[in-house]
């Protein structure tokens, strides 16, 4: 097997990747390039197409909300060994008003479900859910017990499920990455390449 | 002014569980704190009674995922004292050193979250997790599994002890061991920490007999108490270790606690390692073989859980138990979050939560 060719356009910092974005969009949405004869409503659509989702992507804050074992493995997410700060994954905030992902990190008992229908609806949109863990996704060893909803699913919508006993930390990361893709499409840099696979490579 | 009450949770300042809190507040003093339990009942004493003996450890585990393997061990020790099943000579060594590592890795979690609740910000945390990384590393590498191992087997473990386990238990104790100087210069020299800690939460010795609470908030109220040296189990009567205690009382005292209980650790891990026999079989039973001779007396048995007495009454039945019970030290403890909160400033209820050290899924079972 050969090994992957890599050019320069693979490896953008933020700077060039947002300006990438906003010349491909100006190409796109016909913008004048002298600023003398653009229309200010063409440049602010062509930016904000191109810009949002970019934005959305890389500015991914969870939610700081452990229920269970899985919230240990949580707090490892953010520690020392694998520090998801690094990858813009910023520390997890106490409010779900300022949160864009809700990671819900153990079993589900009826007596939460409200509570956490209402923190998903405090949050700003656009939102998304991961299940983190046997529990979340369907019950785990508890879904013969009378107190648990066997999976989040049945109460919120969910983007990425992961499986695991707990899940390691790296399941983690590889969830939210597999979450960027789904929120921005294709990385700036090549676009028919995603970002799981950028990364990996 | 007229009482105020508020609503905190439900969450878990640490992220140990699920907890709420209501405060009556009169101004910035607390009048009243009374816990919520129960967000994280499932039912474990039910769901076990339905459940063979050795597919109920991995349930056992998940009581207390802190420090998943205590629990473990407290079950699998219920199960052979009910079937009267010898447990090796080297996998009692091996438990020893497991649990007492389990213990140092609750521990140093522990120091992680109460700095962070109490506004040390993620300094020791950070530290704390980047020992405890190492101290799972270890784990996994005996267990196969980073965080739930369910590698005990009734009068054994489930597989051969991996190559280099003394030398690389002997290097972790070693590096543990000096690390705790270095927390001990990062918080106990800091005026803030001392500040926040000292005469908070100061739990009398009658007030702490009286509530039940066992483990390190006990000791730090000045009682010599521990299962290991009081009633020991394996090998801890052939192994000289202190039980730390402190006079205070205070909060201060539960950390200096368990900062001497992680020491003494350490201590009880070379201790075992270099005590343990070289050769010899640590595998116990296979599953398929469990059970079916168990004696249907009732039993009680208890240990010293990183949390404190933890105990297990059992019924045995053919393959499975007819009633479990169990002793949470988690719970008691929690009980005297009450007491201790009448009268403090609102911010220090978190440094008196965190301080006892309580872990909700023990507690709601």
């Amino acid at each position: 097997m050969e090994p992957p060719q890599y050019s320069e356009k693979d490896f953008l910092n933020a700077e060039q990747e947002m300006s990438l974005i906003a010349r491909r969009a100006a190409q796109k949405y016909k913008v004048e390039t002298n600023a003398m004869f653009a229309k200010l409503s063409d440049v602010t659509r062509a930016m904000s197409k191109g810009m949002v989702k970019w934005g959305q992507r890389n500015s991914v804050w969870p939610m700081q909300f452990g229920l269970a074992c899985c919230a240990m493995e949580l707090m490892d997410f953010g520690a020392s060994r694998i520090d998801a700060e690094r990858k813009g994954y910023l520390l997890f905030r106490g409010t779900p008003r300022q949160c864009d992902v809700m990671i819900v990190a153990g079993w589900v008992t009826k007596s939460m479900v409200p509570r956490i229908k209402r923190l998903y609806e405090q949050m700003a949109s656009p939102k998304y859910v991961i299940a983190y863990g046997e529990c979340a996704t369907s019950g785990g060893p508890w879904w013969q017990s009378y107190n648990i909803v066997q999976g989040i699913d049945q109460v919120i919508p969910v983007d990425v499920y992961v499986v695991g006993c707990p899940p390691k930390p790296e399941n983690l990361f590889a969830a939210l990455m597999k979450l960027q893709d789904k929120i921005g499409g294709k990385i700036a840099g090549n676009p028919e390449r995603s970002i799981a696979e950028n990364i990996r490579k | 002014m007229p009482t105020m009450q508020i609503n905190v949770g439900p969450i878990h300042p640490s992220t140990h569980g699920v907890l709420k809190l209501v405060v009556d507040v009169d101004g910035d003093t607390v009048k009243r704190v009374e816990p919520h339990i129960g967000f994280l009942h499932r039912g474990v004493e039910k769901l076990v009674e339905t459940r063979m003996y050795m597919q109920s450890p991995s349930y056992m585990e998940k009581l207390d995922y802190v420090a998943p393997l205590s629990w473990d061990e407290l079950f699998v020790s219920a199960v052979e004292k009910a079937t009267k099943i010898e447990v090796k000579e080297r996998a009692q060594y091996a438990r020893m050193v497991l649990l007492e590592f389990q213990r140092i890795a609750s521990h140093l979690l522990w120091l992680g979250t109460f700095c962070n609740d109490m506004g040390q910000m993620f300094t020791a945390f950070m530290w704390a997790f980047r020992d405890r990384a190492r101290v799972i590393k270890f784990l996994e590498d005996v267990s196969g599994s980073r965080m739930f191992y369910v590698n005990l087997r009734l009068g054994g473990l489930d597989r051969e002890l991996p190559p280099g386990f003394k030398e690389e238990g002997l290097e972790l104790a070693d590096y543990i061991y000096d690390k705790i100087h270095d927390y001990r210069r990062l918080l106990e020299d800091d005026p803030i920490f001392i500040e926040r800690t000292r005469n908070v939460g100061i739990l009398k010795l009658e007030d702490a007999i009286e509530l039940g609470v066992s483990g390190p908030v006990l000791r730090a109220s000045g009682m010599k108490e521990d299962v290991r040296a009081s009633e020991p189990y394996y090998f801890y009567n052939k192994i000289h270790f202190k039980v730390p205690t402190q006079t205070r009382a205070d909060s201060l005292a539960r950390y200096r606690v368990r900062m001497e209980e992680i020491v003494e650790s350490v201590r009880i891990i070379k201790h075992a390692l270099n005590m343990m026999p070289e050769k010899g079989d640590v595998k116990g039973l296979p599953i398929k073989l469990l059970g079916p001779n168990a004696n249907p007396d009732p039993i009680t048995i208890s240990r010293e859980l990183p949390r404190g007495e933890g105990m297990i009454y059992m019924v045995p039945d053919k393959q499975k138990p007819y009633r479990l019970s169990m002793r949470s030290p988690a719970f008691a403890n929690l009980q005297a979050l009450s007491k201790l909160c009448e009268g403090v400033k609102f911010a220090d209820i978190f440094t008196i939560l965190g301080s006892l050290d309580i872990v909700l899924a023990e507690i709601d079972r």
